[in-house]
């Protein structure tokens, strides 16, 4: 694998751990009696960050390197305190991810590049459960 | 970490008309070594592979428009999806040569809504799993990460369709 590739992986490693950190702080401040539906898309996206998160390491591992660290917290973009801006918060994350999986699409190939198609497709089609609507080119903003 | 952004019509048809632009992008794989004379440039290693997914997207765009013809009320539903592969093959059309633009078979599409959906989805389906399959085959990491966010729109398109419930 190459340095590119590694330094591709790495940098969505990156990214995974501030996903899963603003998950954790957006489900903290979600009620699930209030808002089920809410909670529900929350703890299923954070499994499936937290899974992410886990295959990264092992690819970084794979490809000789030594997976970066998560930072001890991260700042989060607004104050999601009310369930609107949670789910706000949330979309804006999967809408990140897409760019990061298909940036790193581009930077891929076989199986690496296959895994992080399905999760960018996952990340994009997970934006509907989150408020949000179909894009005609998610993850490449700039055709737009 | 976001992708190297694309111009929008610089576009991918332009860059996969020149080879040499791609290759010499630190994303993507040199060119390769072909027995062509001097003055007959190789085709792009990915055109074969570009065209494949125009001709699927031609024929959803004609599923689509015949879903519209059979069931009128269905064109507000599925101007979005038809919207969405409109930019897509925008994009993707310019690298295709003219030649080989694929002329395609008229759908059949019932004229009850229901079954009407069913055969968009179905065909949204398989457009997804061409798209997909373009882009793990493609040598240009730029034309891959097109094909990602085209796959993306249409998985998107078809969860829509697959939640919104009519009868």
């Amino acid at each position: 694998m190459s340095a590119a590739v590694l330094d591709a992986l790495q940098a969505t490693l990156a990214e995974e751990h501030a996903a899963l950190y603003t998950y954790g702080v957006l489900g903290a401040r979600t009620s699930q009696s209030a808002t089920p539906a809410l909670y529900d898309a929350l703890t299923a996206a954070y499994r499936r960050h937290r899974s992410r998160r886990d295959q990264l390491r092992t690819l970084v591992e794979e490809a000789d390197g030594t997976p970066v660290a998560a930072a001890v917290a991260y700042a989060l973009t607004g104050q999601p305190t009310s369930s609107i801006r949670v789910q706000a918060t949330a979309l804006a994350l999967e809408v990140a991810s897409v760019e990061t999986l298909t940036a790193l699409v581009a930077r891929s190939s076989g199986s690496v590049r296959e895994w992080a198609l399905t999760e960018a497709i996952w990340s994009a089609t997970w934006q509907l459960e989150l408020g949000g609507t179909p894009r005609t080119w998610p993850g490449a903003p700039e055709l737009d | 970490m976001p992708g190297r952004p694309l111009s929008r019509r610089t576009t991918l048809g332009s860059a996969l008309a020149a080879p040499l632009v791609l290759a010499a992008c630190d994303i993507d794989p040199p060119v390769r070594e072909s027995g062509a004379s001097p003055g007959t440039p190789p085709p792009p290693p990915d055109s074969a592979l570009v065209a494949a997914v125009v001709t699927e997207l031609v024929r959803a765009r004609t599923v689509l428009e015949a879903a519209t013809v059979a069931v009128p009320s269905l064109a507000a539903r599925l101007e979005p999806v038809t919207a969405a592969h409109a930019g897509h093959l925008e994009v993707l059309v310019g690298a295709v040569p003219e030649a080989d633009l694929p002329t395609p078979e008229p759908a059949s599409v019932p004229s009850r809504i229901l079954p009407a959906l069913a055969v968009v989805r179905r065909s949204e389906q398989r457009l997804l799993r061409a798209v997909r399959e373009g882009c793990l085959g493609a040598a240009s990491g730029d034309l891959a990460r097109v094909l990602a966010s085209v796959a993306a729109s249409t998985s998107q398109h078809g969860a829509a369709l697959a939640t919104e419930v009519t009868s």
